[in-house]
C-alpha cells in the first residue's frame, strides 16, 4: 500500500557547520539572584536568632563531650527530664475523702493502705519541738492514673474518628461542586473552592479556641474544629482527583447519556478510589495528632489532661500523657500503612 | 435509519474536519468508514450521539433530529464502542457490562450497584455470547487482554439493546486474528437485533470483508461510496494517494543539507 512509502530522515553532512549552538546555562543574572536570596537568609535568620541558636546548640554539644563547662540548654533539659521522672502510673485518695466508699467491695484493682504521717510540731506547755505521727487511710490505685490517661486517649481517638468522619461528609458534596467538570455552573464552582480555601486557610487550633466559646469545654469542638479543616483538605485533593481522572471510561457512558451522578459513580470513582482512601488515611492519622493538641484549648480529650497537669507542675504526669501519645500515634502509623498497602 | 444532512464542522482553529456531509444509512446497514488518519472518520460518528455538535448541517435517526432536546432519549439507542475500550479500569467485568444500563437504572440502585436479577442474567448472557465465562466477571477490566476487554466493550454496548452501534476505529490496537473475531462478534451481534453499524476501520482487508458498504473519506469529506466489490485496487490508490505523513513539513528542507539515506550520524 501506499502508505508505507520512506522517506530519509534529515541529517547533516558531517563537516556542516552549524550557526546556531546550545549556550552555557549561567548568566550573571544567576549569580545576582544567588547573592540576593543569600542576603535575604542571612537577614532573616539574624532575626529568628538562628546565629544564637547554632552558638547554644554547639556550647551544649561541648557540654555533652566534656569540652564546655556550663550549657544552658543541658542544664534546662536536664531540669525538666529530672522533674518527668518517673512517669506517675497510680493514685492515691484519702479514704476519708470517699464517703461512698464500701471497704468490703473495693474497685478492682484497688487497695487500702494504713500511711504514717510525721509531723515537727511545737507543743504549746512544754515550748518542745514533738514528733506528732498521724495515721491515714488511703486507697491506693496502682495503676490508677495510666487508667485515666487510658481513657482520655480513647476519648482523644474516638475525636479524630468524628472529626474525620465529619470531614469526609463534608467534603464529599464539597468535591462535586468543586471539580470543574462535573460542577452545575460556575457559580457554584466558585463557591464550593471559596468555601474549601476558607476551610483550609483556618488553622484547626484557632477554630477550635472559638468553637469552644460557641459549644463548651468538651470533645463537640474538637470534633467540629478538626471535620472543618479536613474537610477542606479533603474537598481540594477530591476534587482535582476528579479532574484529573481519565476521560475515556467517563465518556463512555456520558455517550449513552447515563447523567452526571451515575458517570462520577461508575467512571470516575473507581478510578480515584484508591487514593481518596489513601488521603482519608493521611487525615484520620492528622486528625489523631491533632485531637491531642487541641484539647490545649479545652476541646476535648487528652490535651485538656496535659494542659491541666502542664500548669500544675505535675512533670510525672505529664510524662506518662507524651508516653501515651507517642505509643497511639506509633501504633496508628504502622496500622494506616499496613491499611493502605493492603486497599491499594 | 441514520441520516447526515449537509453536515459541516470547523474546529475553533479554523480546520475543517467535515465539509458538507450527506449520507443516508439504512436500518440493518453494515457500514464501514474508511480513510486516512485525520480522515475526519471519528468525528462523523461522534456526530451521531452528540458527542460532536455541527458547526452547519443537522444528524437524525430515524427522522429524529439530534438536539439539546431528544440527546438524552437518542443517546439511549446509539451504543458506542471505541478504540480504546474506554472501559473503567478498576472496576470488575460485570460492573463495567452492567454499566451499560445506566441511562434506564434509577439512581438509587445504580449508586448501591443493586441490579436486577434481569439485568444480571443479561449481563451474563452477553458476557457469554462474547466468548467470556464466569471467571472473568469478578476481574478488574483493566487485567484482561486488549481483545477480552474488547469483547467486554461489546457486551457493555449490546445492554440496551441499541439500534444503532458506533464502532471508532474497534480494532485499531488489537492484532489481525483477534482483529476478525471482533469484528465478527460486533457484525453478528448487530444483525441479530437489525441494528445498524457504523465502524470507522483504517484496514483495507477488513473493510471489504465486513462492510456492506464502504465510505472512503479523505480531508472532511466522503470520496467514495460504494459496496466492498465496487472499491478496487486503483479506488484504494486514490484514497489513500500522498496521504500526509503526520510528521512531514509542508515544504521540503533543502536538498543540499540531506544525508545520502544510510549515512550514520556520527561520523
Amino acid at each position: 500500500m501506499t502508505m508505507t512509502m520512506t522517506k530519509p530522515i534529515p541529517v547533516p553532512a558531517p563537516g556542516t557547520q552549524l550557526d546556531w549552538k546550545l549556550e552555557h546555562p549561567y548568566t550573571a543574572r544567576h549569580l545576582l539572584l544567588v547573592i540576593a536570596l543569600l542576603a535575604l537568609l542571612l537577614f532573616t535568620g539574624h532575626r529568628t536568632d538562628m546565629d544564637r541558636m547554632v552558638a547554644m546548640t554547639v556550647q551544649a554539644v561541648g557540654k555533652v563531650v566534656g569540652l564546655a563547662d556550663d550549657s544552658q540548654v543541658v542544664r534546662g533539659l536536664s531540669r525538666v527530664g529530672e522533674a518527668m521522672w518517673p512517669p506517675i502510673i497510680g493514685e492515691q485518695e484519702e479514704v476519708a475523702r470517699l464517703p461512698a466508699l464500701d471497704r468490703d467491695d473495693l474497685p478492682p484493682f484497688t487497695y487500702v493502705e494504713v500511711q504514717e504521717r510525721r509531723e515537727q510540731r511545737l507543743n504549746t506547755d512544754t515550748f518542745e519541738m514533738e514528733e506528732e505521727v498521724e495515721r491515714v487511710e488511703y486507697l491506693v490505685k496502682p495503676v490508677g492514673y495510666l487508667w485515666t490517661v487510658f481513657v482520655k486517649m480513647v476519648e482523644t481517638v474516638e475525636i479524630a474518628l468524628w472529626g474525620t468522619l465529619l470531614s469526609v461528609l463534608l467534603s464529599v458534596p464539597l468535591a462535586w461542586f468543586a471539580a470543574r467538570n462535573y460542577s452545575p455552573g460556575r457559580l457554584t464552582y466558585t463557591l464550593a473552592r471559596g468555601t474549601i480555601s476558607l476551610l483550609r486557610s483556618a488553622p484547626e487550633l484557632i477554630v477550635a479556641l472559638f468553637l469552644v466559646l460557641a459549644y463548651g469545654f468538651g470533645p463537640i469542638a474538637g470534633v467540629l474544629a478538626l471535620g472543618l479543616h479536613a474537610a477542606g483538605f479533603l474537598g481540594k485533593f477530591y476534587a482535582e482527583d476528579i479532574e484529573n481522572a481519565d476521560r475515556k471510561p467517563q465518556e463512555a457512558l456520558e455517550a449513552i447519556g447515563a447523567g452526571k451522578l451515575k458517570t462520577l459513580w461508575y467512571g470516575v470513582m473507581p478510578q480515584v478510589l484508591p487514593q481518596y482512601i489513601a488521603y482519608t488515611l493521611y487525615i484520620l492519622d492528622r486528625n489523631v495528632r491533632m485531637a491531642t493538641v487541641i484539647g490545649l484549648v479545652g476541646a476535648g480529650g487528652i490535651g485538656q489532661e496535659l494542659k491541666g497537669r502542664f500548669d500544675m507542675f505535675q512533670y510525672g504526669h505529664v510524662a506518662t500523657i507524651l508516653i501515651a501519645i507517642f505509643i497511639v500515634v506509633f501504633v496508628l502509623d504502622q496500622f494506616s500503612a499496613r491499611l493502605r498497602a493492603r486497599l491499594i | 435509519m441514520i441520516e447526515f444532512d449537509r453536515l459541516t464542522k470547523t474546529w475553533p482553529d479554523g480546520t475543517r474536519a467535515l465539509s458538507d456531509i450527506s449520507l443516508a444509512v439504512p436500518r440493518g446497514q453494515f457500514c464501514v468508514v474508511l480513510g486516512p488518519s485525520g480522515a475526519g472518520k471519528s468525528t462523523l460518528l461522534r456526530a451521531v450521539n452528540g458527542l460532536m455538535r455541527p458547526t452547519t448541517g443537522r444528524v437524525a435517526i430515524d427522522g429524529i433530529d439530534l438536539t439539546p432536546a431528544t440527546e438524552r432519549e437518542l443517546r439511549r439507542r446509539v451504543a458506542m464502542i471505541h478504540q480504546h475500550f474506554n472501559l473503567t479500569a478498576r472496576m470488575s467485568v460485570a460492573g463495567n457490562v452492567l454499566a451499560g444500563l445506566l441511562p434506564v437504572v434509577s439512581t438509587g440502585r445504580a449508586l448501591l450497584g443493586w441490579f436486577t436479577p434481569a439485568h444480571r442474567a443479561r449481563a451474563c448472557a452477553l458476557l457469554a455470547g462474547v466468548g467470556l465465562d464466569p471467571r472473568h466477571l469478578r476481574r478488574r477490566a483493566g487485567e484482561l487482554s486488549g481483545g477480552q476487554q474488547q469483547r467486554v466493550g461489546i457486551a457493555r454496548a449490546f445492554m440496551l439493546d441499541p439500534e444503532v452501534v458506533l464502532a471508532d476505529e474497534p480494532v485499531a490496537s488489537l492484532d489481525p486474528k483477534i482483529s476478525r473475531d471482533i469484528l465478527g462478534l460486533i457484525r453478528d451481534a448487530a444483525r441479530e437485533r437489525n441494528a445498524t453499524v457504523l465502524c470507522s476501520l483504517h484496514q483495507v482487508d477488513l473493510a471489504r470483508e465486513f462492510g456492506d458498504r464502504i465510505v472512503g473519506m479523505r480531508d472532511g469529506r466522503v470520496v467514495f461510496d460504494g459496496t466492498p466489490d465496487q472499491f478496487t485496487d486503483e479506488r484504494v490508490e486514490r484514497l489513500y494517494a500522498g496521504a500526509h505523513w503526520e510528521d512531514e513539513a509542508d515544504e521540503p528542507a533543502p536538498a543540499g543539507r540531506l544525508a545520502p539515506a544510510g549515512q550514520p550520524i556520527a561520523a
